[in-house]
């Protein structure tokens, strides 16, 4: 006899809960009681909370738990087809994107590759310390045979930073004008934010093949576009009243407020976004190793899965040098921003 | 209508609250500002305001902090919409207008000048000097000439590349002004623009503003809560005192006679030597009165008077406007005019 025997009888439920007596599965608990044979009398010390396995026990109609969690995947695996028609055509752009610049980044010769990255560098910070410090980093790399892992790595990054940047910025330009959709989008900004990664990896293996390069795309971009869209809409908020009253006074649109006060004085918030952008990318690549991203995480991986301690922790301080030329490029043309606009 | 007056605000009321057209009625009903805000949450901003301000002149609303002169300001070109009322500008009713017209206002007709300035951070001298020419849609080259000319005007001429940050807070209000000016409108709206700088360069910026305005004869609305000031620059002054008017006309008739004792609380600190010019007491007359210790101009203030007579009571001065005498001066009536208006001036301070 189980402990809530007394609810459903006293429900006149008795009759209904005999009706689906066979067709549950037995849970593990259940079993071991069978198999040891004992039903002992409860005291009061042991009386389970009246979950939905227990409720089982005494009822055989009451669903258990776990048909809970296997009821949402069936559900997920009935939407699963029809949601990948809408959303297959919608998100082969990025493999499209993904596949072409790994391939255009690795078959390029290095000697055209990184002294077109040096230049980039040059033009956003202006410094030559920092394009000295980049090159050094770089041929480390190349030196210890890195070199087309880590310019899978940064393809990677480049690629989903700037889509991020591209959906991040309007998203949160939108919620800086309403307070309806700010206050609808922060829970799910949090939510991504909160969620392991490894969570939401699970359903996108559902929906998209494991061979296509969009899935890790998506992951990374789902995790790495927060803090863009939180800053933007952060910048933007913070743009001095005084300034907006001025526009105003002078009869602009809100458009021209837009492009010619809002945006110029956010920028400053706009670019840290974008740094934090980047650098989680970074992290999230690492782990959409685990789900056919290539590039130094999986060097990472194969130091796990295979026990070299020696290939994890060289590609380790490889994602750690690639980090810091990240963080330092984008840092530098950050501050070049803010020394042209104090107040 | 009078054919010069450029703006004319009749009945305007202003409550902030979640209903302020019910709150409306109370106040027309006669509710005050304390009551309003006990029984119904509501703010009485602006309370029957009627002025007129007249083409070419310098109009200033003064009032101390709260009495809603930076709400009034805002209300002619709409920054802030008023619960009641009406605001005529060149006759035609702002209040009517959609949000072409008004941009087409505000980018045409009105300028403003801010008390913390807010000029745009990110752009050079010479750009924001040109916004309002680059809001309608100049391209930095047609509006750099006309620019540069505002920005020397207000004696900023070298510094058109640097940026706000780099300049002073005089110097930062100095672009303001330029700015305003750029636009060429004939109202320009200034909002305490000189309140955030240290005396001396107040000082300063003020004669620079007289100095434009006897140039370019705009049609200025100032805002300010000093007295000095506004006695300084106003044709027409215009006291607020908790949303609604004390009192208005010409400042040195209301330095003369003051109709209420929270003015005359205000006046009894001031240098009256100081504000008060000679044509506001002269006996007007153009006959030549006998001893005349020599000639004053109408618009000199009394404490330069007092130099010249070096304290002799008995002189007589005459008057004069471009070489022709309008009146005459005796000191004696000079020293009568010095005394405060109710005395003793105890009483009316215990009225506080």
């Amino acid at each position: 006899m189980a402990t809530y025997d007394f609810l459903f009888s006293s429900l006149g439920l008795t009759e209904w809960c005999a009706e689906g007596k066979s067709d549950a599965p037995m849970s593990m608990a259940a079993l071991l009681n069978k198999s040891k044979g004992t039903e002992a009398e409860q005291s009061l010390w042991d009386v389970p909370f009246p979950s939905m396995d227990a409720l089982n026990e005494s009822c055989a109609a009451f669903p258990q738990s776990r048909e809970l969690t296997q009821g949402l995947e069936q559900g997920f695996l009935a939407v699963k087809d029809n949601l990948s028609i809408v959303l297959d055509p919608i998100t082969q752009p990025l493999s499209w994107a993904l596949d072409g610049t790994l391939y255009a980044m690795i078959t390029t010769p290095w000697w055209i590759v990184i002294p077109i990255l040096l230049a980039v560098v040059l033009l956003v910070t202006k410094s030559w310390k920092l394009v000295g410090f980049v090159a050094g980093s770089l041929c480390l790399l190349a030196f210890i045979d890195y070199y087309v892992y880590a310019m899978q790595t940064l393809a990677i990054i480049f690629v989903c930073a700037f889509i991020c940047v591209l959906l991040g910025v309007p998203i949160g330009i939108a919620m800086s004008r309403n307070n309806m959709m700010q206050r609808l989008t922060i829970p799910v900004l949090d939510m991504l934010q909160t969620l392991p990664p490894f969570v939401y990896l699970i359903p996108l293996i559902f929906l998209f093949s494991v061979t296509e390069s969009k899935l890790y795309g998506i992951a990374i971009i789902l995790y790495a576009i927060v803090p863009v869209i939180r800053m933007t809409n952060l910048g933007i908020r913070l743009v001095d009243p005084d300034v907006i009253e001025a526009a105003n006074a002078f009869g602009m649109t809100s458009r021209q407020k837009l492009y010619k006060v809002q945006i110029p004085l956010a920028l400053p918030n706009i670019m840290a976004g974008v740094n934090q952008t980047i650098m989680m990318s970074l992290a999230m690549v690492v782990i959409a190793s685990l789900v056919s991203a290539p590039g130094l995480g999986v060097l990472v991986l194969q130091g796990i899965r295979n026990l070299e301690l020696g290939v994890g922790l060289v590609a380790g301080l490889g994602i750690v040098i690639l980090a810091v030329i990240l963080d330092r490029v984008t840092k530098a043309s950050l501050a070049r921003i803010n020394a042209s606009q104090k107040q | 209508m009078d054919r010069d007056i450029k703006i004319s605000i009749r009945n305007l009321y202003k409550i902030f609250g979640p209903t302020p057209d019910v709150a409306l009625e109370y106040v027309k009903q006669g509710m005050g500002k304390a009551e309003l805000l006990e029984k119904h949450q509501h703010v009485l901003g602006l309370q029957d305001i009627n002025v007129d301000m007249r083409e070419g002149h310098v109009t200033v609303i003064m009032g101390l902090s709260g009495s809603g002169k930076s709400t009034l300001i805002r209300h002619l070109n709409r920054l802030i919409e008023p619960t009641g009322g009406e605001i005529a500008v060149d006759g035609e009713n702002v209040l009517a207008f959609d949000e072409d017209q008004l941009r087409n206002l505000r980018r045409e007709r009105m300028s403003m000048v801010f008390q913390k300035f807010a000029l745009l951070p990110h752009k050079t001298v010479l750009e924001n000097a040109g916004m309002a020419l680059s809001v309608r849609g100049h391209k930095i080259e047609e509006f750099e000439a006309e620019a540069k000319k505002w920005i020397a005007r207000v004696g900023l001429e070298g510094n058109e590349y640097q940026y706000p940050h780099q300049l002073s807070g005089g110097m930062q209000q100095r672009v303001g002004i330029a700015r305003a000016l750029a636009s060429n409108s004939p109202i320009m709206l200034m909002d305490e623009a000189f309140s955030a700088l240290d005396p001396l360069i107040r000082s300063d910026m003020q004669d620079l503003l007289l100095e434009l305005q006897d140039e370019l004869h705009k049609t200025i609305v100032f805002i300010t809560h000093d007295l000095d000031e506004s006695l300084k620059l106003a044709d027409h002054l215009v006291i607020l005192k908790e949303g609604y008017i004390v009192q208005q006309g010409e400042p040195q008739e209301i330095l003369m006679h003051p109709n209420d004792p929270y003015i005359v609380n205000f006046i009894s600190d001031i240098n009256r030597a100081r504000v008060l010019r000679v044509r506001s007491i002269m006996k007007k007359t153009t006959e030549a009165p006998d001893n005349v210790a020599g000639d004053i101009g109408e618009r000199d203030n009394l404490e330069s008077v007092i130099a010249r007579s070096g304290g002799d009571t008995s002189l007589v001065y005459r008057v004069v406007r471009k070489g022709k005498q309008v009146g005459v001066l005796e000191v004696q009536d000079l020293f009568k005019a010095l005394v405060p208006t109710e005395s003793p001036e105890s009483d009316t301070r215990s009225h506080y």
